[in-house]
């Protein structure tokens, strides 16, 4: 009752498209203060700017109803203003090319995570596989524009299919397997993944594959920096209007899958398997469903890392690469597509930002995880309920 | 001939023994908590370090050739020690996450692995460099008309040993009739005068003393021992325990039997056989949970309504 008079009380004192846009435009400052910070204080300090946010939201929830009212009366100005915020945001960088690289991984490893989301977030289905799924995405472009001389733009769709079949094949065990063991299934696929493109030769393998060409598009190479109205943008920022667009791609996906009936399917799944049976779901069907959505998605971002670094190797398709994606599903907030891509961003700039821990810098996300998953158990931003009809 | 397949045999019998050291450790916790304590094959590789160390403060050795009392004197610090970070890694993380989702408990230990094999490695001197090992025993044993390398046997043997005294443990004593009674019910079991959070702690330790046995032979085994070992024997382990049925020990006997069988068979038989023969391990991990989802010798699922 109380949440509902603030929230009516709320809405009523600021304007839906203030606080939209204060929160976008907040976040995009913190995210490049702290992409930009260079000394240890200042990181630290961030860092603790961030904590104060999280525990304001633990201890005051309306926060975030507020906000997340104000997101849904106005969409339209929020998603514009977010699109608009992303294409100008390397202007803001500076041609800091570092900072450039780590938004291009974090953009990567968002797309992964959404990716884990609808097996782990959406229909509770383990998946230690998002590694492998990714891998294999990636050394299929790979082969193919080294061996065969396909293009970028052609490598993206037939590594998407062979990642995809892969994820069929994977989630055949899925019908007979549950929990811990559908668990290690996926543990023993990704394992023998792994194995096979270090040992096999066409694979290249501990060495890897180099080489990779640079795509271009329209005449325009991505090795070549972007030159617009006088701006000059490093090479860099060509991966990052790619890794962007197809982390809209993902977002949009995954709005649309969770607003159809296949979400609503694998929630159903999520809170009682048995009973989703009784009405009539197909459960196998939308469990491998969900394998292979999640394949489809890893191999386009396995691709586009693939061309960016022109170098890969088994080494960034281990077992705890998918345990890194998985963690940040599960800190960022299972089945909240904002929580996920949060958990990706801060996962992986955590520990490039901490070098001055250098050698103890996994040790400290380690240790951090840890006090989130005891802290914050449901995530940064939890799982929000369904909502039907016109409503939040 | 005939002493290639003795040694191949025994190489798998050592295998398997040190798998099943682990693989029970997994089999003990599950049973008892529905927790994968996927560090677990991390905390157990503590053990080798510990002993290390130990000899080196303790005896002042850094090498070479050694008595057998220090050495045995190493072992048991290490069991020690490592069955005491056991306990304490329950009581620091994984006692937290009892009542939440399996995922939590799940990812919060591969957490909390990646802090152990860092702590090695940052703390321990010279932490990221692979160690030397001593070797438990050296030399041969005659048996009859067998000459057989001390090392395997010993390692075979007290294994033997130890599982057996470990069923004798569960089946016969009072503990481990409570330790079965907090399995079944951990409720009701607190209703009959028992103590769940002892009989967890007992189990800890139990399951990372045996871990840490494993890992110790898996080092002089290797004769060498590096701070991320413990990712791969866990994972092997964890498998084992897996195939044979969670919760079951002979299950994870038998599960870590067949995989270092695979392992072996693999190794002798296939040219280049040593670097492809986890794809073969873990292929059989796929085929075996696909034919019996709930291993071999776990009991079937019935869902209630």
């Amino acid at each position: 009752m109380s949440t509902t008079l603030t929230n009516i009380h709320s809405r009523t004192t600021l304007p839906a498209s203030l606080i939209v846009a204060a929160t976008e435009i907040g976040g995009a400052i913190l995210l490049g203060a702290f992409l930009l910070a260079e000394s240890t204080p200042l990181v630290v300090a961030l860092l603790a700017v961030m904590g104060a946010l999280f525990a304001a939201m633990q201890y005051r929830p309306q926060i975030e109803e507020v906000i997340v009212a104000a997101f849904h009366d106005a969409r339209g100005l929020a998603t514009a203003l977010a699109v608009a915020i992303v294409l100008i945001y390397p202007f803001f960088l500076g041609g800091n090319t570092y900072a450039l690289h780590l938004l291009i991984v974090s953009l990567l490893y968002s797309v992964l995570a959404l990716a884990l989301n609808f097996q782990l977030g959406s229909a509770n289905i383990p998946n230690f596989a998002t590694g492998a799924t990714y891998g294999i995405g990636a050394y299929t472009s790979a082969l193919l524009a080294i061996h065969l001389g396909w293009s970028f733009w052609a490598t993206l769709p037939a590594a998407a299919i062979v990642a995809t079949v892969f994820g069929f094949l994977l989630g055949i065990p899925s019908m007979r397997t549950r929990d811990s063991y559908l668990a290690l299934v996926t543990i023993a696929f990704g394992i023998v993944i792994h194995q096979m493109l270090n040992n096999l030769s066409w694979t290249g393998g501990p060495n890897g594959l180099v080489g990779i060409p640079a795509p271009s598009l329209l005449g325009h190479s991505f090795m070549r920096p972007i030159e617009l109205f006088g701006f000059r943008l490093p090479s860099q920022a060509n991966f990052y209007y790619l890794s962007a667009a197809l982390l809209g791609l993902a977002i949009l996906s995954a709005k649309r899958l969770h607003e159809s009936r296949v979400g609503l399917a694998w929630n159903a799944i999520r809170a009682d398997e048995l009973a989703a049976k009784c009405q009539g779901i197909n459960v196998v069907w939308y469990k491998i469903l969900a394998f292979g959505v999640d394949a489809f998605l890893a191999a386009f971002a396995g691709t586009i890392y693939a061309f960016y670094i022109s170098y890969i190797s088994p080494d960034n398709f281990t077992f705890l690469v998918s345990v890194t994606i998985m963690t940040m599903v599960i800190v960022g907030g299972m089945d909240n597509t904002l929580g996920v891509i949060l958990g990706a961003f801060l996962l992986t700039m955590l520990p490039e930002k901490l070098r001055v821990f250098s050698d103890y810098r996994l040790l400290f996300v380690s240790v951090v995880v840890i006090l989130f998953l005891i802290l914050r158990p449901k995530g940064l931003f939890p799982q929000r309920q369904r909502h039907y009809g016109g409503q939040r | 001939m005939e002493s290639l397949i003795l040694q191949h045999l025994l190489n798998w019998l050592v295998l398997g023994s040190i798998y099943a050291l682990v693989a029970l450790g997994f089999s003990l916790l599950f049973g008892l908590l529905n927790v994968i304590h996927f560090s677990h094959g991390d905390v157990s590789m503590i053990a080798p370090f510990v002993a290390l160390g130990s000899l080196q403060a303790i005896f002042g050795i850094t090498g070479g050739a050694m008595g057998v009392l220090p050495i045995l004197a190493a072992l048991a610090i290490a069991i020690l020690v490592t069955g005491l970070i056991g306990i304490g890694a329950d009581k620091l993380v994984i006692s937290r996450f009892r009542r939440s989702p399996a995922m939590m408990a799940l990812v919060a230990t591969v957490a909390l692995g990646t802090v152990i094999r860092e702590l090695i490695r940052g703390f321990y001197p010279q932490g990221s460099n692979p160690k030397a090992f001593p070797a438990i025993a050296q030399g041969f044993l005659e048996i009859g008309p067998l000459r057989l390398p001390a090392q395997p046997v010993l390692i075979v043997g007290t294994t033997v040993l130890v599982v057996a005294l470990m069923y004798g443990l569960m089946q016969k004593t009072p503990i481990g009739t409570r330790i079965r009674a907090v399995a079944e019910d951990a409720a009701t079991a607190r209703l009959m005068g028992i103590t769940p959070s002892r009989i967890f702690a007992f189990t800890f330790f139990l399951a990372s003393a045996a871990g840490a046995l494993g890992a110790l032979f898996f080092a002089s085994h290797a004769g060498v021992v590096r701070f991320d070992f413990g990712v791969q024997l866990g994972l092997i382990g964890f498998s084992a325990a897996v195939i044979g049925g969670l919760g079951s020990m002979t299950g994870a006997i038998l599960g870590a039997l067949a995989i270092a069988g695979i392992e072996s068979i693999v190794q002798a038989n296939i040219a280049d056989g040593a670097s492809y023969r986890l794809v073969f391990a873990f292929l059989l991990v796929i085929l075996m949970l696909c034919l019996r989802p709930s291993g071999l010798l776990g009991k079937p699922v019935f869902e209630k309504v």
